[in-house]
C-alpha cells in the first residue's frame, strides 16, 4: 500500500514467491474439479470457443466460484489486517469482533421465518430464498459491527474495550445462533451447518457482483486512509500528537474493515481463520518491509481461499469438505508455529 | 473479616436461590402442577405420575444444572489464575473444544466404546488441547495475550476438527448436534451420579489448593519468590480445571458463558480468600445455570428451547457490563 518504499528491490522479490504460487493455483483452480474435463476443452472455453457442456461447467459454475473466492479472500484478509492494525490487537478479526457471528444469527433467524412463513413441509426445501442470504447476513455483520463500536465508543473510545465487547457480543450472538438451529431440529440444519463451515458451493456470478462494490469501495478508501492506518498502529495521544483526527479515522477505518468482512460473510459464509491467520503470515514473510504488508495480505488471502476451496473440491469428491474447515485444519498450525517463534 | 462474612452470606444467598428456583422449576414444564400437588410428591415420594415427574425427571435435572454450572465456573476461575488472563474460559482456552472433539470422535468412529468412559477421553481431549495452546505461548511465559490467541486458534482447530467429522460421520449427526447444542433434556440420576465423582474430585482438589490459588494471584515473581514451585502448581490446577469440564461435557455438552462470566460476577464482590472466591463461583455458577436450565424448559412449555440461548442472554449482558464499567478487567484474583 505504501508505494514509495525504499525497498522496492525487495518488495519485488519477496512478492515474487506468492505472486507465483497464487498463479499456480488459479490455473490448477480453473483446471481441476470434479467433472473431469480435458485440458483442450477448457482451453477451447476461455479461448471463447468451447462446447456448451463446457462453457457450463467453466463458464457458470467454476469462474464465478473462484472469483468470488479470490474476493471474499482478499476481503477477509483485508479486514484482518485492518482490525489488528487499530486495535493494536494480534487478535482482532472479524469473527473476534462478532461481524462472522452477528451474520450467522441473521441468516439462521432469515431462514427459519422464510421456512415458517411460507407454511413448509419437508418438501418446501427448494423455494428457500437463498439469494437473499449475501444480503441478510452483510446486514447483520454491518449492525453487529456498530453495536460493539457504539459499545466501544460510549464514554472514551477504548480499544480494549473494542476487543472485549466483540468477544462478548460474538460469544452471545454465536450462541442464540447455535440454539435457534439446534431448537429448530429439522432436517434443514444442513443447510446453515454447510453455511456455517464456510462454502463456495454453487457461487454464481451474483456473488461476484454482490462482492464487486465493497471491492472497489475498499481500493478507493484504502489509499486515501493508509497514511492514518499508519499512524493509528500508535497509542491515541501519540496518534494525536502527529495531528490525526483519531475517532474519526479510527471509525473510517472500522467502517471499511466491518464493510470488506460482512460482505464476504455474506456471500461464502464466516471462513473463520483467513482474517486471523493471512495478515501474521504476511507480516512475517514482509519482515520489515511494512510497504509489503497489504499486497502480501491480499495475494495470500485470496490464495488461501482459492487453494482450500480447491482441496476441499479434490479431496472431498462429490461431497465436499467446506472451506471453512480446510482453511482452519490448514490455518491453525501455521498461526500457533508463529505465535511460538514470536514469543 | 467483613468480606468474609459478607462472601459467607452471598453464598447462602447464592444457594437458596438456587434452592428455590429449583423447588420453584418444579411446578412449571410440559405438565405444570400446582404447589401443593409438588410439595406432596417431593414430601410423600410415591410412583404416580407426580411424583414419577417430580423424582425422576425435574429434580435430578435441575441437580444435574446446579452441578454443571459450579464445575464450569469454578474451571473458568481456575483458568483465569493459571493464565492471569481474563478471557481464559473453558470455551477460550480450547479445554471444551479438545473435550468435544475426542468424543464426537469416539462416538462417530467407536460407537461401542461405553459413556462411561466419555470423562477420561473428554479429559484426555482437554489437557491435549491445553498442552497445545500453552506449547504456543511457551509454558505461559509469553504475554497473556499470547496464551489467549493460541487457546482460540487451538479451540477453532478443535472445532473445525469435530465439524468435519460431523460432516463424514453422517449417520449419527443430529444426534450428535443434539448433544453439542449442550442442555438438561432427559438428564436423570445415572448422569448425576457420573458426573458427581469428577466435580467432587475437581473442586476439592482447587479447595484443597486454595493457598496456591491466593498466592499464583500475586503474579508469577511474587509467588515465586514465596517459594512456590509455579509450574508445577499450574500444572495441578490445570488438570483439575480440565477435570471438571470433562466431567461436565459428556453429559451437559459444550454450554456457552457460565466459566466465562461467572467469575467476574464473583470479583465483584471482591472475596478476600481463595476459598470462598472458589465456593461463590461454584454456588453462583451453579444457582445461573439452574435458573436458565429452568428457563430452558418452561419457557415454550413443552417445546424445550437449548439451554445456551439462556446462557447466553443471561451470561452475555453481564459480561458486556463489566466490560463497559471497567476500563480493565481486572487480570487475577483479588486484584482489583
Amino acid at each position: 500500500m505504501t508505494f514509495g518504499t525504499p525497498t522496492s528491490g525487495r518488495l519485488g522479490r519477496g512478492l515474487v514467491a506468492p505472486l507465483t504460487l497464487s498463479a499456480a493455483l488459479l490455473i490448477a483452480a480453473v483446471f481441476l474439479g470434479v467433472v473431469d474435463l480435458p485440458a483442450a476443452d477448457i482451453l477451447a472455453v476461455l479461448a471463447g470457443r468451447g462446447s456448451d457442456d463446457a462453457d457450463l461447467v467453466i463458464g457458470t459454475i467454476r469462474i464465478p466460484r473462484i472469483l468470488t473466492g479470490i474476493l471474499a479472500g482478499a476481503h477477509f484478509a483485508v479486514a484482518g489486517l485492518l482490525l489488528q492494525a487499530i486495535t493494536r490487537n494480534p487478535l482482532a478479526d472479524p469473527t473476534i469482533l462478532g461481524i462472522s457471528q452477528g451474520a450467522t444469527l441473521t441468516v439462521t433467524i432469515f431462514l427459519l421465518f422464510a421456512v415458517y412463513g411460507s407454511g413448509a413441509d419437508a418438501h418446501t426445501l427448494y423455494s428457500l430464498p437463498l439469494h437473499w442470504l449475501p444480503l441478510v447476513a452483510c446486514a447483520g455483520g454491518m449492525l453487529t459491527g456498530l453495536l460493539v463500536y457504539y459499545l466501544a465508543m460510549r464514554n472514551r473510545l477504548s480499544v480494549l474495550r473494542l476487543t472485549l465487547s466483540g468477544i462478548a457480543i460474538g460469544a452471545t450472538l454465536h450462541a442464540l445462533a447455535m440454539g435457534l438451529i439446534a431448537g429448530w431440529g429439522s432436517s434443514r440444519f444442513e443447510i446453515v451447518m454447510q453455511w456455517l463451515s464456510g462454502s463456495l458451493y454453487a457461487r454464481s456470478w451474483e456473488h461476484v457482483v454482490f462482492l464487486l462494490p465493497f471491492t472497489f469501495a475498499a481500493a478507493v478508501a484504502l489509499p486515501l486512509l493508509h497514511r492514518s492506518i499508519d499512524m493509528l498502529r500508535f497509542e491515541e495521544d501519540v496518534a494525536r500528537s502527529f495531528g490525526l483526527s483519531y475517532r474519526l479515522h479510527f471509525s473510517l477505518v472500522l467502517l471499511t474493515a466491518c464493510g470488506l468482512a460482512a460482505s464476504a460473510v455474506g456471500t461464502v459464509g464466516p471462513l473463520i481463520f483467513v482474517g486471523l491467520v493471512v495478515p501474521h503470515l504476511a507480516h512475517f514473510l514482509a519482515g520489515r518491509s511494512f510497504g509489503m504488508v497489504m499486497p502480501l495480505t491480499v495475494v495470500l488471502g485470496a490464495s488461501l481461499v482459492t487453494g482450500a476451496d480447491l482441496a476441499g473440491r479434490l479431496l472431498g469428491q462429490a461431497e465436499e469438505i467446506p472451506i471453512g474447515v480446510i482453511t482452519a485444519l490448514t490455518g491453525a498450525p501455521v498461526l500457533l508455529f508463529l505465535l511460538r517463534r514470536r514469543s | 473479616m467483613r468480606t468474609r462474612s459478607r462472601c459467607i452470606a452471598a453464598i447462602l444467598l447464592a444457594v437458596s436461590a438456587a434452592a428455590l428456583i429449583g423447588f420453584a422449576a418444579l411446578l412449571f414444564g410440559a405438565k405444570p402442577m400446582s404447589l401443593d400437588a409438588a410439595m406432596r410428591a417431593v414430601f410423600v415420594p410415591s410412583q404416580n405420575t407426580d411424583g414419577i415427574i417430580v423424582w425422576t425427571l425435574r429434580m435430578p435435572r435441575s441437580i444435574a444444572a446446579f452441578l454443571a454450572g459450579a464445575a464450569l465456573a469454578v474451571a473458568g476461575l481456575l483458568l483465569q489464575v493459571i493464565t492471569r488472563n481474563p478471557l481464559a474460559a473453558p470455551d477460550l482456552t480450547g479445554v471444551s473444544a479438545g473435550a468435544v472433539v475426542l468424543i464426537v470422535l469416539t462416538f462417530v468412529v467407536f460407537p461401542t466404546v461405553s459413556s462411561v468412559f466419555y470423562p477420561f477421553i473428554g479429559m484426555s481431549g482437554g489437557l491435549l488441547a491445553a498442552a497445545m495452546t500453552i506449547w504456543a505461548a511457551r509454558a505461559g511465559r509469553a504475554p497473556p495475550l499470547h496464551l489467549a490467541l493460541s487457546g482460540i486458534t487451538v479451540s477453532l482447530f478443535l472445532n473445525a476438527t469435530t465439524a468435519y467429522i460431523l460432516i463424514r460421520g453422517a449417520p449419527q449427526s443430529p444426534s450428535v448436534l443434539f448433544w453439542l447444542s449442550g442442555g438438561f433434556q432427559g438428564r436423570s440420576w445415572p448422569q448425576v451420579t457420573y458426573m458427581l465423582p469428577w466435580i467432587v474430585l475437581g473442586i476439592g482438589a482447587a479447595l484443597a489448593s486454595h493457598r496456591v490459588i491466593g498466592l499464583l494471584a500475586l503474579g508469577d515473581e511474587a509467588s515465586a519468590g514465596m517459594g512456590l514451585n509455579t509450574a508445577r502448581c499450574k500444572l495441578l490446577l490445570l488438570l483439575c480445571a480440565a477435570a471438571l469440564v470433562a466431567g461436565v461435557t459428556p453429559v451437559a455438552g459444550p454450554v456457552a458463558f457460565i466459566g466465562l462470566t461467572v467469575p467476574h460476577l464473583v470479583r465483584l464482590l471482591r472475596p478476600a480468600e481463595a476459598v470462598s472466591a472458589i465456593l461463590l463461583n461454584a454456588s453462583f455458577g451453579g444457582a445461573i445455570l439452574l435458573t436458565a436450565d429452568a428457563l430452558a424448559r418452561s419457557v415454550a412449555a413443552p417445546r424445550e428451547i437449548p439451554v445456551s440461548i439462556f446462557t447466553a442472554l443471561i451470561g452475555g449482558p453481564i459480561f458486556l457490563y463489566l466490560v463497559q464499567k471497567r476500563e480493565h478487567l481486572p487480570s487475577g484474583e483479588g486484584a482489583r
